[in-house]
């Protein structure tokens, strides 16, 4: 076998990252704390150049490398582009956060660029070893930073949660993959796909092997209820990790899941349709219901993630391609306004104070106007009032729903967001009507303010012009 | 039923699939026993790759299970610093005691 | 019954018990014994199945490293194992219940009765190689050319695993003194000597 066999260069991308991850390793190893900047900036570089390179890469229809390991297709160019983008966000917003801590290390950019990484093979997997490879390596690096703030009590039971609970989940998901491989004879995805359309008396046995595979990444993704995980990672972690981990890793489990349940077992669509209603039910339900009687404001954005995976799953549980663009554009745009409403919160934050209690956003508009007027645009998305992007997005999976004749489920969905619209419409009256608790001025960079700035005005834009990025989201499943 | 077939394998990492679930049930409150059941439950996919790996005559099913070895090993090595970490905040590692967060 | 048979149902059992002895035992450290033996157990059953390679890692890799890794932090961790217990009996009728009806469903589908899922032909031979057949080569040889890609990555989970632990544990305790070897061979006689003249004093 030749080097060019493998046609590594379709990989540029990851090899660039890889390498990039290694310096910044390096390097911050031999800067004193003073000059700790130069690895935020080398990271940042790292991400600004992979993306670069993610966009020159010219795909048509797919392309496989590494033995047929790795795919480059549409679905992973886009899901790549916007996980870089959203890291690089993720990163601008938490430096200061981590420098007022005194946790403004290395060690911090390293494992996010090493959890980048893993998402990024995981959105291009093509083999299951590929999948779990990618999902392990984005996990491991997550459940080290949860325990990031070595003296905060909460991180690390945090930390211990999310870990116990992510180990079982791989131990699921190794069992289900066990299972369809014995029966397929394959890990490639491909094989999978025709063993299953050829499959008879095995049949059973591959449902029962998508069980075990559902209910890891129902764990994963924290859909109900195999969601314990959520609220206290999300409340738990320093913020600069809760950023982290809601935004960017949700487009990965949404390729994760676009892979496996519908890439390598299409065939079995009517048998993970039935398991996709019951959880997404259930995560509408318990995530909107519970999320009202929350004081902590990270905790009620975590059972707002709980409540929107649940409309996730309803795109792609509708099944067709349309339904599955709709759900993709969802992701994306749940990631992006989750990205900015965390963003807000650190902005709040400073030394020695976390703004956490939604108490401490009373008055927000007597205290900076401006990013009053940019939670208020992201709470709106949130709750799905138009003209932001979240109405768009809620609008489209649930045309897809009453598409497949499927009016209860769609009326489920329409009845939980509207119990959700009270909390996030409380958020906005304490900003807006209440008394000034607290009178510190705000302070941040400026480089926090344009990015925080364009975050939320994005979530604006695309919901006056949602048809770019509905076309592009097509355009991968056309 | 007595000479050893596939099914054989298979059904013995079934019950050492349902022992390590039992596991995770009555030790729910010692962390470090719940790792161990993990460690079980990684064993039970082991051995079906392996055994469904001799049978299809087929290596891949090998090569996967030297990456779980490979990942499991990470894992616990991180997970264990991780305990670490919560012993010297908490001074204790009690499933009971990891309720500061609620709601 | 031939020799094999023998030796699957003795070493299945021998794990069976083993993974009881892990979840049931009163002392972490028992359990993580116990977890030594049925990994002992299975790399037995492994060699069965012609994986020499993976036996033998096993029991290195695993029983060597990982699980004395385990043995170091329950003993160097104080714990309260009465605390630990409790919950344990009041889980035990639930847990036991939960397990059976999961093994019995599970045993169902991939066992000897239930659906024939294993219908296919090619899965009821057991494939014996000839003497002269290398696991290890024959892993060695796809494991470089085939799955390059998998063995990079997890060469990076890897080193994620010594930043993470690193970053997690290492402290670095400000009242502690450190030698300096560079400025220790730097140090010249007149640093540290002062030759002080003085005249003879008498013995008093």
């Amino acid at each position: 076998m030749t080097l060019e066999a493998l046609n590594y260069l379709t990989a540029w991308p990851e090899i660039f990252l890889l390498t990039m991850a290694c310096i910044v390793l390096v390097v911050d190893v031999f800067i004193s704390d003073d000059k700790r900047d130069f690895s935020y900036y080398l990271s940042q570089l790292a991400l600004l150049g992979t993306f670069a390179m993610v966009m020159m890469v010219q795909v048509d229809g797919r392309e496989v490398a590494f033995n047929n390991m790795f795919v480059q297709d549409a679905l992973s160019v886009v899901l790549k582009s916007f996980i870089l983008a959203l890291s690089f966000a993720a990163f601008v917003y938490s430096r200061d956060y981590l420098k007022d801590r005194n946790i403004f290390k290395g060690e911090y950019y390293v494992l996010g660029l090493f959890a980048v990484l893993g998402m990024m093979l995981m959105v291009s997997a093509n083999n299951l070893l590929m999948i779990y490879l990618g999902l392990e390596l984005l996990s491991l690096c997550l459940y080290a930073m949860v325990a990031f703030n070595r003296d905060n009590g909460n991180a690390s039971e945090a930390a211990m949660k999310y870990f116990v609970l992510g180990a079982i989940a791989s131990g699921m998901l190794l069992y289900g993959m066990s299972i369809l491989y014995g029966l397929s004879g394959s890990l490639f995805l491909s094989d999978i796909t025709v063993a299953i359309s050829q499959a008879d008396d095995s049949r059973i046995g591959m449902v029962f092997a998508l069980v075990f595979i559902l209910v890891a990444l129902a764990f994963k993704l924290g859909a109900v209820p195999f969601h314990m995980w959520v609220p206290d990672v999300y409340q738990g972690s320093p913020t600069a990790v809760t950023v982290f981990i809601g935004t960017a890793p949700k487009l990965a489990g949404f390729a994760m899941i676009m892979r496996l349940l519908v890439e390598a077992m299409g065939d079995l669509q009517a048998d993970w349709q039935q398991m996709l209603i019951i959880l997404s039910v259930l995560s509408m339900a318990t995530g909107n219901i519970i999320a009202i009687a929350q004081t902590n404001i990270k905790r009620m954005l975590a059972y707002s993630t709980i409540s929107h995976v649940g409309f996730i799953l309803l795109g792609i549980l509708a099944g067709s391609n349309e339904a599955y663009a709709a759900a993709m554009f969802y992701t994306i745009s749940y990631a992006v306004m989750s990205l900015g409403a965390f963003g807000i919160i650190m902005l709040l934050a400073r030394k020695g104070f976390e703004a956490e209690e939604i108490d401490d956003f009373k008055g927000l508009n007597q205290r900076s106007p401006w990013f009053a007027f940019l939670m208020l645009v992201l709470m709106l998305s949130m709750a799905g009032v138009p003209p932001t992007v979240g109405f768009w997005a809620k609008l489209a999976v649930l045309k897809m729903v009453v598409q497949m004749d499927m009016v209860w489920l769609a009326l489920v969905a329409v009845f939980f967001s509207i119990i959700g619209v009270f909390y996030y419409l409380r958020i906005i009256k304490v900003m807006y009507f209440d008394e000034i608790a607290d009178n510190q001025p705000l302070s941040c960079g400026r480089d926090m303010q344009i990015t925080l700035s364009s975050n939320a005005l994005l979530v604006l834009a695309l919901g006056l012009y949602p048809a770019g990025l509905m076309s592009l989201c097509l355009s991968v499943f056309a | 039923m007595l000479s050893v077939s596939l099914s054989s394998y298979l059904t013995l990492a079934a019950i050492l699939f349902a022992i390590s679930i039992a596991g995770i049930f009555l030790n729910r409150k010692n962390v470090i026993v719940l790792l161990m059941c993990v460690e079980l439950m990684l064993l039970a996919a082991n051995i079906n790759f392996i055994a469904f790996s001799h049978y299809l005559n087929d290596s891949a099913g090998q090569v996967f299970v030297f990456f779980i070895l490979t990942v499991a090993a990470a894992e616990a090595a991180i997970g264990l610093a991780i305990l670490v970490v919560l012993f010297r905040n908490r001074r204790s590692i009690n499933v009971d005691q990891l309720n500061e967060m609620k709601g | 019954m031939t020799f094999i048979d023998f030796n699957f149902y003795l070493f299945a059992t021998l794990l069976i018990v083993a993974a009881l002895g892990v979840i049931t035992a009163r002392n972490p450290v028992h359990s993580a014994l116990w977890l030594v033996l049925s990994f002992f157990a299975s790399s037995a059953l492994w060699i069965l199945l012609e994986a020499e390679f993976l036996a033998i890692a096993l029991v290195l890799v695993y029983v060597g490293a990982v699980m004395v890794l385990f043995l170091f932090v329950v003993m160097m961790l104080d714990i309260n194992v009465e605390q630990m217990r409790k919950g344990f009996v009041r889980y035990l009728p639930i847990g036991a219940l939960v397990a059976l009806v999961l093994a019995a469903q599970m045993i169902w589908i991939v066992g000897p009765v239930g659906p024939d899922v294993l219908g296919d032909e090619s899965l009821q031979q057991s494939v014996r190689h000839a003497a002269d057949y290398s696991n290890t080569k024959e892993l060695g040889r796809i494991l470089y050319t085939e799955y390059v890609l998998p063995f990079e990555i997890a060469a990076v989970i890897l080193l994620v695993a010594i930043v993470a632990a690193i970053a997690l544990t290492l402290r670095r305790r400000p009242a502690t003194k450190y030698q300096t070897p560079a400025n220790q061979v730097k140090v010249k006689r007149n640093d540290r000597l002062r030759i002080v003249k003085m005249d003879a004093e008498a013995k008093e």
